[in-house]
């Protein structure tokens, strides 16, 4: 099997020779970019299967690559934020990237986050997940942890459901809410998170400290498998 | 209105008169008739006290008319026989003048005295009203009402050091402290105020305007000094903790990496791993301090604008443990059996009490518990924070929140101004309750949000 084929785009010297050494020793081919424009012309020249974009590149924004790339491709993007920049990050999710890493990072956390990005043909179809602890059976719409039934509302098992089906991959508010409420969703959604931590008060063994459930900020929720999912 | 008033003088007037000639009428077989004519005063003195000295003059010559005709020989004619009821008629005319003149004084310092009450309440109610108010413009509104009531207008406008001249459908009056100019009073062009009372209000009222409005200036002065003063405390501050904060966790990464490359040191893959370890750790470090000066610079530009959402206390907590990783493991939570919420923003109130829960790991034994209780109460929400540490002596209680101020522990002091600024900045609070010796309880107060009965499964 060929090595996957990875376009890293940063401006900075440093970080790009980071990534580059890791991704190497991760077993992927790497090629870099250090500007918007460069990073355009190389996806179209040689499409990788993945993209780790920086947000912010010396002749334009990360979000406006996105925005460009999504028209002709749906080639998995991990963006590299900073923090405080927030907003930029929701918007460059909104403008179609798949995911994203807060800097300073882990190389261990970006190279989870790469794979499971990269893990995005359809969803899950098995008709029982089993993630950790947790059983979902779909048919049965029957749920146990550590073997214990656990009872959940139509809504919560709707979000579980679409949860496990897409593990380990962030699942952005407006994607939850379109596929839990439906396109026309109302006024419950102010509740989402609400109804996420009812859930995990069900499902997590310490929902102080949930295991399953992860919360990232300011954009969505990732259901992750405790074993060995993140450091 | 003024006819009406004088048809009723009259009217009351011819009352007086009649029921005192039916009086002396009754009375006229027990007393001989010219000393009963004295009654008349009955009739005299009310019109004087009431209506002034020509209602008195008019009852006392209708009186004496009356008490010609109907009592003094030749009845039923004006004409009189005797000399000395002219006398009685002049007695009469004379009173009235008198008591008329006497009732009207009186009638004049009452008003006068009332006025002079009303002028001063106003004043008093001006200058108070300005001492209250923490900027003069903001009452303007009230005041100018106040003062076109006092001066008998319908409305009027204040405007401060404006100078303009009035348009068409308005008159102004200048209002003036000695020679400084304070501003005018617009009001309609149509009406009148009360000369006197213009002459006698607005002097005091412009000095009154003239002072609350230097001892705005003065205060906003003495606030930008205060300002100025605190950022350059601030900046030396930074630069101070930059030198420790900073250059502590670089020169730990620098002595790890110089560690791991060198050939002569004879490492194991213990000491390596080690190596690497502290290198994680002095990095995570270095990033919550750089992460501490971001969030305190952004507050101290004022560039924290909350996204408030609907969160629950169980996310706020469990969020605000994450990134504390590894020292949070002698954190316990203690949850309530529902699941109050909060319109907050997340990440802010994440900021807040990851800054709460760091100070209480930072301020305790490392085998001591730190508690972090959740409880609803009254319409608030309250996340308590708790540690066995020192506690925090009342002299310090006062000062904790400032940027900057360290604990025994010599950290940098960013923590509890974060926390704080970030709660207020969500509409809650920060509470501290210490006893010396005791550990120390800090309690995030946020406002409870409601959640749809429907969700409550």
């Amino acid at each position: 099997m060929t090595r996957q084929h990875v376009l890293v785009v940063d401006d900075e010297p440093q970080i790009l020779r980071a990534l580059q050494t890791n991704l190497r020793g991760a077993g992927y081919d790497v090629t870099t970019a250090t500007t918007g424009g460069e990073a355009l012309t190389q996806a179209a020249v040689r499409p990788p299967d993945a993209l780790i974009l920086d947000l912010i590149l010396p002749d334009r924004s990360g979000t406006d690559v996105c925005r460009e790339l999504r028209t002709w491709t749906s080639v998995p993007i991990l963006v590299l934020s900073a923090v405080g920049d927030e907003r930029e990050k929701v918007a460059a999710l909104d403008a179609g990237a798949d995911d994203y890493v807060t800097k300073p990072f882990g190389m261990e956390e970006l190279l989870a986050r790469l794979r499971a990005a990269m893990r995005r043909a359809a969803p899950s179809t098995e008709p029982v997940i089993r993630i950790g602890e947790l059983v979902i059976d779909l048919e049965r719409h029957a749920v146990t942890v550590n073997g214990s039934d656990v009872p959940l509302t139509p809504i919560e098992f709707a979000l579980l459901r679409y949860f496990a089906q897409n593990e380990g991959k962030l699942l952005t508010h407006p994607m939850i809410l379109r596929e839990v409420w439906g396109p026309a969703y109302g006024d419950e959604s102010h509740y989402l998170h609400v109804y996420v931590s009812q859930l995990r008060r069900k499902i997590e063994p310490d929902p102080a400290r949930p295991k399953y459930i992860l919360t990232e900020t300011g954009a969505g929720y990732r259901l992750v498998d405790p074993v060995g999912a993140r450091s | 209105m003024r006819l009406r008033r004088h048809v009723a003088a009259l009217f009351v007037s011819a009352a007086l008169v009649a029921v005192v000639t039916g009086a002396v009428f009754a009375l006229r077989g027990s007393a001989p008739v010219l000393s009963l004519g004295v009654l008349y005063l009955f009739a005299v003195l009310p019109a004087a006290v009431f209506f002034g000295t020509p209602y008195a003059v008019l009852v006392a010559v209708s009186s004496m008319l009356a008490f010609n005709f109907f009592f003094l020989e030749p009845v039923h004619t004006f004409a009189l026989r005797d000399s000395e009821n002219w006398v009685a008629l002049a007695v009469y005319v004379a009173t009235a003048v008198v008591v008329g003149e006497l009732a009207a004084w009186a009638r004049r310092r009452a008003t006068e005295a009332r006025r002079r009450e009303r002028e001063a309440e106003f004043l008093a109610e001006v200058s108070a009203t300005l001492l209250e108010a923490d900027q003069v413009r903001d009452r303007l509104k009230q005041i100018a009402t106040r003062t076109a009531e006092v001066l008998g207008l319908r409305r009027g406008r204040i405007e401060l050091e404006s100078f303009r001249r009035p348009e068409r459908a308005e008159a102004a009056i200048d209002l003036r402290a000695g020679r400084r100019d304070v501003g005018r009073f617009f009001y309609d062009a149509g009406e009148a105020p009360d000369a006197a009372m213009v002459e006698r209000i607005v002097p005091p009222l412009a000095s009154v305007l003239a002072v609350a409005l230097d001892r705005e200036r003065l205060a906003r002065t003495a606030l930008e000094a205060e300002t100025l003063r605190r950022s350059d405390a601030i900046k030396t501050a930074v630069l101070r903790s930059v030198s420790h904060d900073l250059r502590s966790p670089l020169t730990a990464i620098r002595a790890a990496a110089d560690g791991l490359e060198r050939a002569d040191l004879d490492l194991d893959a213990e000491d390596r791993a080690e190596l690497v370890d502290a290198i994680r750790a002095e990095a995570a470090r270095l990033e919550r301090v750089v992460t501490n000066l971001i969030d305190l610079s952004r507050l101290e530009a004022g560039a924290v604008s909350p996204r408030p959402e609907v969160w629950s206390a169980d996310e706020l907590v469990a969020r605000s443990l994450e990134p504390l990783a590894a020292a949070a493991e002698r954190v316990v939570v203690v949850l309530p059996a529902d699941l109050p919420v909060a319109r907050v923003d997340a990440a802010q109130i994440e900021r807040a009490l990851v800054n709460l829960i760091e100070n209480a790991l930072k301020f305790s034994s490392s085998k001591d518990e730190v508690t972090v209780t959740v409880e609803r109460d009254d319409g608030s929400l309250f996340i308590r924070v708790r540690d066995r540490g020192p506690g925090v002596a009342p002299t310090q209680l006062g000062r904790i929140f400032e940027p900057f101020e360290r604990g025994a522990a010599g950290s940098t002091g960013l923590g509890l101004a974060i926390a704080l600024g970030f709660a207020q900045a969500n509409g809650g609070r920060i509470d501290v309750a210490s006893r010396p010796g005791e550990g120390a309880t800090f309690s995030l107060v946020l406002p409870l949000a409601d959640v749809p009965a429907q969700m409550r499964a």
